[in-house]
């Protein structure tokens, strides 16, 4: 098995608008691509904001790319964050950039050796994947959910990093945008090893996509494996969230 | 009682060590170069320039014409009478150079440029995009707090200096037909009593007003959690405060001078 990129060792940490407390112990090897999968408030929005390292938890300790974030001072951080892209469920676009500005900050302000011509191509490139060219100059406020979304999910990938999280990546996408995501995600995947953790609400055609699904409820992992073995194993309540 | 005086006091100190710190912060920013993000760090310190500095001008000209108006009209008129027309310029001096200039150009940077700042910071956190920047290993200090401090501290300097002359000069020319002392005479007591305390002292309490008015709206501008209705309470709170701690700075600035 690949080295792990992200382990969640004996990890307990209390769910804000939950009586349950989130309790898991996980291990994603390098270039997996996994699911969080189950109801509203079983705890995948917390596993994304643990991995990147915004929550710190009561107990456990959180590794990615090898840094314990308990360990890593905020100054320190930076080069963590490099190698990874997050999207969470408020993507946060800056409001007051265009969709073409806000793709472009991370390589503008981390990639200063790059010229202004080589960064707008590459921003552009993405954003042609995504189906968002048209929408360059359109500020944050003019777009629908789902075009935000797709906004930050370019915005994520622009460092191509190792480890990307996403929480709730299809929430707003229709089927055919989904796919467009699903496709898109897997081309990188195939170019260039990246571990991939998406949370997700809804069953959705990108779960096709996956090597492993990780099933929640009331905080704890109750199913762990591809979407074969899970399937004959996860409780019937729980069985539409990985059909 | 005792337990609240505690209770309060170390909550005071604790509110000026976190505007300390992120002070530090910032100035660290500023003084250790880095390639990266310069050029955008550099938009926003010319975007705060224009807006606090710039757009700030009409407002600033308007008031420390009216002031200079009254306060060049009183000395002007009542101290001759008195038979101390000779301490015209002293007088205008204190009050305008020393202490009115400075005060007056911080409250309406607080008023324009304070209360933007907390409100723009206030929902960058509510729609997370300060969580966004950190996650895309942008430092807030560097990004966002640092050109807002210096290109308030940059406005509140030169604004300070403007609106001396203005009250000053604007204030006499406006003033002229009520006062019985001539243009030359004026200016010769202005210039008199003019020293480079005073013109120090003006630039030493806008440098001090710009820090402390953009330290303590950029905390409580990322002070807001979660909700909008946080934001006009902690623009409220940044605004006093921002009043009171000017006060404070100025008192402990001009009182050493008179012991």
């Amino acid at each position: 098995m690949n080295e792990a990129v992200l382990v969640l060792e004996q990890v307990r940490t209390p769910m804000a608008g939950s009586p349950h407390v989130l309790d898991v112990d996980l291990r994603i090897a390098a270039g997996e691509f996994v699911a969080l999968v189950g109801p509203s408030r079983s705890g995948k929005s917390l596993v994304i904001e643990l991995a990147a390292g915004l929550v710190r938890p009561e107990a456990g300790r959180v590794v990615l790319l090898g840094h314990e974030w308990n360990d890593t001072p905020e100054s320190e951080q930076t080069p963590v964050r490099l190698r990874v892209g997050t999207v969470l469920q408020q993507p946060g676009l800056l409001s007051n950039m265009t969709v073409f500005n806000n793709v472009l900050l991370p390589l503008r302000y981390h990639r200063g050796a790059m010229s202004d011509r080589d960064r707008a191509q590459a921003v552009m490139a993405e954003l042609e994947r995504l189906g968002l060219s048209a929408l360059r100059d359109r500020f944050p406020a003019e777009l629908n959910h789902g075009e935000v979304r797709r906004a930050a999910i370019a915005r994520a990938l622009m460092l191509d990093p190792e480890v990307l999280l996403l929480d709730d990546p299809v929430a707003g996408l229709d089927a055919e945008l989904v796919l467009v995501l699903k496709r898109h995600l897997e081309e990188r995947r195939a170019h260039h090893a990246m571990t991939v953790v998406a949370a997700l609400r809804a069953p959705s055609p990108f779960i096709e996509a996956v090597d492993r699904l990780l099933v929640l409820r009331d905080g704890r992992v109750v199913a762990d494996g591809t979407r074969e073995a899970v399937v004959g194993v996860v409780p019937e309540s729980l069985r539409m969230y990985v059909a | 009682m005792i337990e609240w005086v505690g209770r309060k006091t170390i909550a005071g100190y604790t509110y000026l060590a976190s505007l300390a710190t992120l002070f530090t912060q910032a100035v660290l920013d500023l003084v250790l170069p880095t390639q990266q993000g310069r050029r955008d760090t550099l938009w926003v310190l010319i975007r705060q320039i224009l807006f606090t500095g710039v757009d700030a001008l009409p407002v600033t000209t308007v008031i420390a014409l009216l002031l200079g108006i009254i306060i060049v009209t009183q000395a002007g008129t009542q101290l001759p009478r008195l038979g101390a027309g000779g301490l015209v310029g002293g007088i205008i001096v204190v009050t305008v150079v020393r202490e009115l200039g400075p005060l007056i150009t911080a409250f309406i940077v607080v008023g324009r440029s304070g209360t933007a700042i907390a409100t723009e910071l206030g929902n960058m956190s509510v729609t997370r995009e300060v969580v966004a920047l950190r996650l895309m290993g942008i430092s807030i200090s560097r990004f966002v707090i640092m050109p807002r401090m210096v290109g308030m501290v940059l406005s509140m300097l030169c604004l300070t200096l403007y609106f001396d002359v203005v009250a000053v000069l604007g204030g006499y020319l406006v003033a002229d037909v009520q006062l019985t002392i001539p243009f030359y005479a004026f200016v010769e007591s202005i210039t008199k009593a003019l020293s480079t305390t005073d013109v120090l002292m003006t630039a030493i309490k806008g440098l001090s007003f710009g820090s402390a008015v953009a330290a303590i709206c950029c905390y409580h501008g990322l002070a807001v959690r979660s909700s909008f209705t946080e934001v006009p309470q902690q623009t409220t709170r940044a605004m006093i405060n921002s009043f009171v701690l000017c006060l404070l700075i100025d008192v402990v600035v001009t009182v050493p001078l008179y012991l």
